[in-house]
């Protein structure tokens, strides 16, 4: 097993490289550069800006430099000292901004993928032990409703009552006085006061597909003939479920626990938006639009790291919860 | 609305005669002798952690006349910005202290800094005179040393800036800045410069009073000795990219990046404005050197709390919910109006209205400079342009997109402006398609093909694209629908291309589009941006961006245009040179009287006025504003006198 994740986590090197240079290459795709889009920015209010000043501007910020000058220079600084660039947007050290917007994303990600888990679970079994129920047609039909809904149009309608029926503040995940405060376990308090929305919006869409997938497993495992042998042995009912077919069954929820993570990131980004969350997706997004390059870069590195830890906990959780699985 | 303002008089001021350069008269006449102070000030100078007010304030403090009575101290004013880029968003509320600024009405410009300039006949050399006494919020005095070493240091340093700003030079030479005495400085230009003033007045005429020079000189080399040593200390990559981060500029978001950095504006950085930031929050300078007609110290409110929303639709949220105490910006288009009335009572607030100093909602450029010589034909064809601008319904159009809220126009000063131009603003505004199509059958467009669109002489079908941002003006998609349509009418065919920003940007540097549109500047400001009147702005003509080169250049760049531009170029250089306004005028209707026979832009209608709101219990806030970059609203009708009722 150490072997494996050694293995795993040496191959994980080139992947990020390759993944890095692909994700550089794409920020630098559309036309233009950062500059353009200053110089439109500028423009927009009137403002003349000479060809020099544009000149000068590519040359600090080492956009005259072929692409993959370019991307050695970032790559090495971020190797050899940790050194994510500069944002042109802020003129600020890139990994200044991304680390706490990182965290807070994870936190939203992991609270969402728990939130997820115990609303699809146990409905999943419960629908697949007592299949055609009302209670099954009851929670499909819920489930699908939710599904059906446009996460960020529940966010604003949400919002909406939440400002104009009750005077609350919404949007951000935190009161306006812990906003700039330091860390603190009233600060954690606060978060989680506030995270519960975000989450239930995200947590809708996502439920529906689950319970498909769990009521659709279990409904494989529960004729095989290990549960009827189980049964016939005196098993209770609820041992016999959570010991053989569940496990069974949530081999494809933890197979997947390598998507969730950037599709939680890039499916909440409309969502972070309208809720004004301080998440990594928002400034991800700005940064893509204005072509700030390095801090665009960052976070999809950054992104891509944590789908490739994903995968990797996700394969050593199936080889211990599936006893089907070896590595050999 | 206009005489009352006036009356009221943001300061006393007096005109002199024949220049639009005013002076103002003893400013301090009608200050009592003790003045108040914000409590919490009041404090800290009884505590003996601030100087005594007599002491911070200058000898003679500026003095505002509230715009309806004199405030009452307290409060925290909250308004919305968007999550990046918005750093003008805080100029315009803060930054607006520069050596001169503009009256309520956009029409003159008032003291500010300086209390009263002189300049010399042919407009090249500005003496001005500053209020003595003036101090940085860090409490260190503002002198003329301050004004020298932000032009002659920052500003005319190569390294910081490769070329002078536009402002500051003149005939391709940088403007020289000598101190007379503490608190004089004269500006000389190489010729005359008469709209040096206006210029002053805009946000880009800041730099004179950005730089303070005992905060700012540590980051020069030529001041400091160890800045190698400090730029590793901070990660920088250079001593200008320390200066910026730490000093910031006009327009960038790092001006508002740096609590440490002193400023004149009547708040300064609490929370600062930085990548991944959720809020800004501006808090009250001890040493603002301005004071109300009773003596009180402003600014009244003692904070600003802009919080920033990524979007629109949670603005508005917290607008209709009575959270935002005065807003226009990013919510001010007419869409939003009906909601915006509809919950005048729910969020206690009332509309302010803006005055557009933009000239034209759209402007249709055809490239006639199109590097397709069968397309450059058909666009260079002034009969062509009018035929299509006949071919607009006009009506329908601003039925539709503009609630019925505007009227047919082209381009120039809008109808309110002494320069106004009827026949540049009026003709071929008519809908007339039989005679659209007449015309084009005489300029030779006159067989069709099986749709009925019209073919060019050499067989192809008339066609061209005109680039629109959807994203920055959802309203020019629409209309443009409309006038495709109605061009379909007379057998053109055109497509509406949707394009992203910085894509259309790139498009418009390498000469790549067929047409574009672009709201026409030039309402109340023509001198400011005449880039409708003449090839004059290198991304905003969009017309002739080769010919606009051309003229930045001093011929060196683009293309040679011809003489019918040049004639203009002339014209308006001798214009930025004339210190009479009368004259100036006149030279400036030779100019409108040229583009008005040349027919270069298709415009469809007058731009239209946005909205904004503001609480019930927010006063002295003009309920009409300007709404203009040159003009940063609200920043004139001066924040710092806005008061919050109990």
């Amino acid at each position: 097993m150490l072997v494996f994740i050694a293995k795993r986590l040496l191959w994980m090197i080139p992947s990020l490289f390759a993944v890095s240079f692909l994700a550089f290459v794409l920020i630098q795709l559309p036309p233009g550069d950062y500059v353009t889009t200053y110089i439109a920015t500028l423009a927009a209010s009137n403002e003349v800006i000479d060809q020099n000043t544009a000149a000068q501007l590519r040359e600090r910020f080492g956009l005259d430099d072929p692409m993959l000058v370019q991307y050695f220079k970032w790559i090495w600084g971020i190797v050899s000292r940790g050194d994510f660039g500069i944002s042109f947007e802020w003129q600020q050290p890139v990994s200044g901004l991304i680390w706490e917007r990182i965290a807070l994303t994870l936190v939203l990600a992991l609270s969402t993928l728990i939130a997820t888990w115990a609303i699809a679970l146990p409905i999943g079994v419960f629908s697949a032990v007592r299949k055609y129920s009302i209670g099954d047609y009851f929670f499909t039909a819920f489930t699908f409703l939710g599904l059906a809904i446009p996460s960020f149009l529940l966010a604003l309608v949400l919002m909406y009552i939440a400002a104009v029926e009750f005077g609350q503040d919404v949007g951000g995940l935190f009161s306006s006085e812990f906003e700039t405060a330091p860390w603190s376990f009233a600060k954690i308090l606060d978060l989680f006061s506030h995270i519960w929305l975000p989450v239930i919006i995200l947590a809708v869409s996502s439920t529906a597909s689950l319970i498909r997938v769990m009521r659709a497993n279990m409904l494989d495992e529960l004729p095989k003939p290990y549960v009827t042998t189980a049964r016939a042995k005196g098993l209770s009912e609820f041992r016999l479920l959570v010991k053989y077919p569940l496990r069974i069954a949530l081999n494809p929820f933890i197979s997947t626990i390598a998507w969730l993570l950037p599709n939680l990131i890039s499916g909440s980004v409309v969502v972070a938006i309208v809720l004004n969350l301080p998440t990594a997706a928002p400034l991800l997004l700005q940064a893509l639009m204005a072509q700030d390059m390095y801090l665009a870069g960052a976070f999809v590195l950054l992104i891509c790291a944590l789908t490739l830890i994903g995968s990797l906990i996700s394969d050593i959780l199936l080889a211990l919860v599936d006893p089907r699985i070896r590595l050999e | 609305m206009r005489d009352e303002i006036l009356s009221r008089g943001v300061t006393r001021r007096a005109v002199l005669g024949g220049m639009a350069g005013v002076a103002a008269l003893s400013i301090a006449g009608r200050v009592a002798a003790a003045g108040g102070e914000a409590p919490a000030l009041a404090q800290l100078a009884k505590d003996g952690k601030l100087p005594p007010l007599a002491e911070r304030l200058p000898k003679k403090p500026m003095v505002v006349t509230p715009l309806e009575k004199v405030g009452t101290y307290g409060g925290t004013l909250r308004r919305g910005l968007r999550g990046s880029s918005d750093h003008n968003g805080i100029l315009r509320m803060v930054g607006n202290q520069s050596l001169v600024r503009w009256n309520l009405e956009f029409t003159q410009v008032v003291p500010n800094l300086a209390e009263r300039w002189e300049i010399n006949d042919d407009a090249s050399q500005f003496t001005f005179h500053l209020i003595e006494g003036v101090r940085w919020s860090d409490g260190h005095p503002f002198t003329a040393d301050d004004i020298v070493f932000a032009i002659e240091d920052c500003v005319k340093n190569s390294e910081l800036y490769s070329s002078t700003p536009a402002q500051l030079s003149v005939a391709g030479k940088a403007v020289n800045v000598e101190k007379i005495d503490d608190f004089t400085v004269k500006f000389t230009f190489a010729a005359a410069n008469a709209l040096y003033l206006e210029n002053l007045a805009t946000p880009l005429g800041q730099h004179p009073t950005l730089f303070p020079k005992h905060y700012c000189s540590q980051f020069l080399p030529k001041y400091n000795p160890n800045i190698a040593e400090d730029v590793t200390k901070a990660g920088a990559g250079s001593w200008t990219d320390l200066f910026r981060a730490r000093c910031g500029d006009i327009e960038i978001p790092s001006r508002w990046g740096n609590p440490a950095k002193p400023t004149l504006d009547p708040w300064v950085v609490k929370e600062p404005y930085s990548g991944g930031a959720t809020r800004v929050v501006m808090t009250r300078n001890p040493y603002f050197w301005q004071v109300d007609t009773q003596g009180n110290q402003l600014p009244y409110v003692d904070e600003i709390n802009f919080s920033i929303s990524q979007d629109v639709e949670s603005l508005m949220l917290n607008v209709i919910s009575g959270k935002i105490d005065i807003q226009e910006r990013h919510i001010s288009v007419l869409s939003n109006k009906p909601t915006l009335s509809q919950n005048m009572d729910k969020g206690d607030y009332r509309l302010l209205s803006l005055v557009p100093s933009a000239s034209q909602q759209c402007q249709i450029y055809f490239n006639m400079t199109h590097k397709d010589p069968a397309l450059r034909k058909m666009f260079v064809d002034k009969s062509f342009r009018q035929a299509l601008s006949l071919g607009i319904n006009r009506l329908e159009l601003i039925d539709i997109v503009y609630f019925g809220q505007s009227e047919g126009y082209q381009a120039g000063p809008r109808p309110e402006h002494p320069w106004y131009h009827d026949k540049l603003a009026r003709q071929f505004t008519e809908y007339d398609p039989d005679k659209a199509g007449a015309m084009l059958d005489q300029a030779g467009y006159d067989k069709k093909d099986g749709n009925g669109f019209r073919l060019r002489p050499d067989g192809q079908k008339v066609f061209f694209t005109v680039d629109v941002i959807p994203t920055l003006y959802p309203d020019l998609v629409d209309a443009l629908e409309l006038v495709k349509a109605h061009w379909a009418q007379i057998g053109i065919d055109m497509k509406v291309n949707t394009i992203e920003r910085a894509l259309y940007y790139t498009r418009g540097d390498d000469n790549a589009h067929d047409a574009a549109v672009w709201p026409g500047p030039g309402g109340l400001d023509p001198m400011l941006d005449p880039r409708d009147f003449f090839a004059f702005h290198p991304q905003g003509s969009r017309y002739a961006i080769p010919w606009s080169l051309w003229y930045t250049s001093n011929g060196a760049r683009g293309e040679e245009p011809p003489e019918s531009q040049k004639t203009r170029m002339k014209l308006f250089d001798g214009a930025r040179s004339t210190a009479d306004l009368d004259k100036r005028g006149a030279i400036m209707k030779q100019i409108f009287d040229i583009a008005a026979d040349e027919f270069e832009t298709v415009g469809l209608c007058l731009a239209v006025g946005g909205f904004g709101i503001i609480r019930n219990n927010l006063r002295n806030v003009p309920e009409k504003q300007p709404d203009s970059w040159s003009w940063p609203n609200p920043g004139p009708a001066l924040p710092q006198q806005f008061s919050f009722t109990s």
